[in-house]
């Protein structure tokens, strides 16, 4: 596990190097790992899931082949069973989901084997279960779905969020208040994708707080870079900060 | 600075916790609020004795000054609790017994008030005390007349305080029927919530002067409506993120002040779980713990720690029970 933690960290800390650099950089090392590294990092693959593609999601670089097909990999390695939670089922979706928007033009599969056989395109897995849930379980459950928080996310993960915007936002309170730095950036950034945060809030200030204060961890700080460059898009800069 | 307990990450708690339960935020019991309350009074009255400003012959002159404060806040939080209809007649029976042995046993009838003037002219203290007194018919000449001398000289209102006990004399002058030595809306603006800031940053010092603003803009809970539209929208947002935190660390005492805060609101949550918690913290004969469990030891310092939690877990019930009993949940304010 502690060997599965350290590829988890060394992968998104390539990610967050790339967001914040900007530039036309490759997730760099990316398919040149061998043996037990390579499976090692196909698993921290499957954990970051989409966000292994968020710098060609953000920053609009065409995908590379090599992160597509580690992305590919992962999610033929750890397809979820039956028994899987709805987490694991959410982020497997939106991994299919970012790799056929990158692959095609009209958001369908292109015949490269890149969707596994037999989930329609166009199914969501349930919600229902955060339909209901209290503020502090539904902003838990969100930051654990943060890779889904991207702009112009249409999931019905996207749309509970921006319905319970308030709710997620009081979330965002609780989580800073106990130092809780990886819900904190989850919360902030789908509040940044969903743009449902109250002025009150003080959002920008609360993801430049959260990255100061935790952002050694690069899964912090992967969340905390993507909604910041949301922030920025949103307001008209069009270039993320650095 | 947000304090919190440890520096690291507290992690969720587990399912089985009270902060954690996927109950829908229901509003509490009626009679669940109000036995708070009437466990609180019923012990304040028990230990009544417990407030006099001199336990001992020989306690030293700026002890008894320190003694005040408690006194203070009885008068203040008891006045609620008498005044308030649906408090029920023993407990405003015991309400009324408490100040009545306050004003003739702890101030001895208002000198010990007028002593303290003129110790320490410029101190607000003694007035902040003697207003909610007067308004409840009891009555000192003397330190009226020392009030009104003092509030006339320019260091009166040149007195360097916090925003929020500057707003707190607004207040108070206003409730005396004294000219304000600040603009009232000015003294708003400077305080903490009147500039609504960064709800995250909330922390135990912050905390305290959210709540005393919002005692100060209802005059302690009589006049909800006192409450700038603006002021309660915010609070409205972010006051179930507080309550969260503070029941989660088991700090009763502020938790106490919040829920007041709460019923203060246009539309009271009342949160079912939240009461729950705190009428769970409340010992059997009523005391209320600051913070965590109860503490033991002496008797005097015990009461010392307890008798401000309890004070505003009387508080804090009467004005819940009045908002719940007024079945103003739900409608427009």
């Amino acid at each position: 596990m502690k060997q599965l933690s350290g590829a988890i960290h060394d992968l998104a800390s390539e990610v967050v190097s790339v967001l914040r650099d900007g530039g036309h950089r490759s997730v760099a090392g990316t398919g040149t790992a061998q043996g037990d590294e390579a499976v090692l990092r196909v698993a921290a693959a499957r954990a970051l899931g989409a966000d292994v593609l968020l710098p060609t999601t953000l920053l609009r670089h065409p995908p590379e082949e090599p992160v597509l097909a580690l992305v590919r990999e992962a999610m033929r390695a750890y397809p979820p069973g039956p028994d899987a939670s709805s987490a694991t089922v959410w982020s497997h979706w939106a991994m299919e989901r970012t790799v056929l928007r990158l692959t095609s033009v009209d958001g369908v599969a292109d015949g490269s084997g890149g969707r596994p056989a037999g989930v329609p395109p166009t199914a969501q897995p349930d919600v229902s279960d955060l339909e209901s849930a209290p503020w502090q379980r539904l902003t838990h459950q969100l930051a654990v779905l943060g890779a889904l928080a991207v702009p112009g996310a249409d999931s019905a993960v996207a749309e509970l969020a921006g319905r319970r915007s308030l709710d997620v936002s009081r979330g965002f309170v609780r989580a800073v208040r106990r130092r809780d730095w990886l819900q904190a950036a989850g919360a902030g950034r789908w509040l940044a994708a969903v743009d449902g945060a109250p002025g009150s809030l003080g959002l920008d200030a609360g993801l430049d707080f959260v990255l100061h204060m935790g952002g050694a961890d690069p899964r912090v700080a992967l969340h905390a870079r993507a909604a910041l460059w949301m922030r920025a898009a949103a307001g008209g800069e069009g270039v993320p900060p650095s | 600075m947000i304090d919190t307990p440890s520096p690291g990450p507290r992690p969720d708690p587990s399912e089985d916790s009270p902060t954690a339960r996927a109950l829908p935020p229901l509003p509490a019991d009626p009679a669940l609020i109000h036995g708070v309350g009437d466990r609180a009074v019923a012990w304040l009255h028990r230990h009544r004795d417990g407030f006099h400003p001199r336990p001992e012959p020989d306690t030293p002159d700026r002890e008894v000054r320190d003694r005040l404060k408690p006194i203070g806040e009885l008068a203040l939080i008891g006045k609620v609790l008498f005044r308030e209809g649906v408090a029920g007649s023993r407990q405003a029976a015991r309400a009324r017994q408490l100040l009545d042995h306050a004003w003739r046993e702890h101030l001895d009838g208002g000198r010990l008030l007028a002593w303290m003037q003129r110790e320490e002219p410029l101190s607000p203290i003694p007035f902040e005390i003697y207003v909610p007194f007067r308004e409840l018919g009891y009555s000192s000449p003397e330190v009226e007349e020392n009030a009104r001398l003092t509030h006339g000289l320019n260091s009166w209102a040149a007195l360097e305080a916090m925003p929020v006990r500057r707003l707190g004399l607004a207040a108070f002058e206003r409730r005396f029927g004294l000219p304000p030595s600040v603009d009232p809306g000015e003294a708003v603006g400077a305080t903490w919530l009147g500039r609504r800031p960064e709800p995250w940053t909330v922390g135990l010092h912050i905390g305290y002067g959210i709540t005393h603003t919002v005692f100060h803009l209802t005059d302690w809970g009589e006049n909800p409506n006192g409450l700038p539209a603006d002021i309660a929208e915010y609070l409205t947002r972010w006051l179930p993120a507080w309550t969260d935190d503070w029941l989660e660390i088991g700090h009763w005492d502020l938790l106490g002040e919040l829920l007041v805060v709460d019923a203060c609101l246009p539309r009271p949550a009342l949160e079912d779980r939240v009461w729950r918690a705190f009428a769970a913290a409340q010992a059997p004969d009523g005391a209320m713990p600051a913070q965590g469990p109860m503490p033991e030891g002496d008797e005097r310092e015990v009461f010392d720690e307890v008798y401000h939690p309890t004070l505003v877990a009387a508080f804090a019930s009467v004005l819940a029970t009045s908002r719940a009993m007024g079945s103003l949940i739900g409608e427009p304010a």
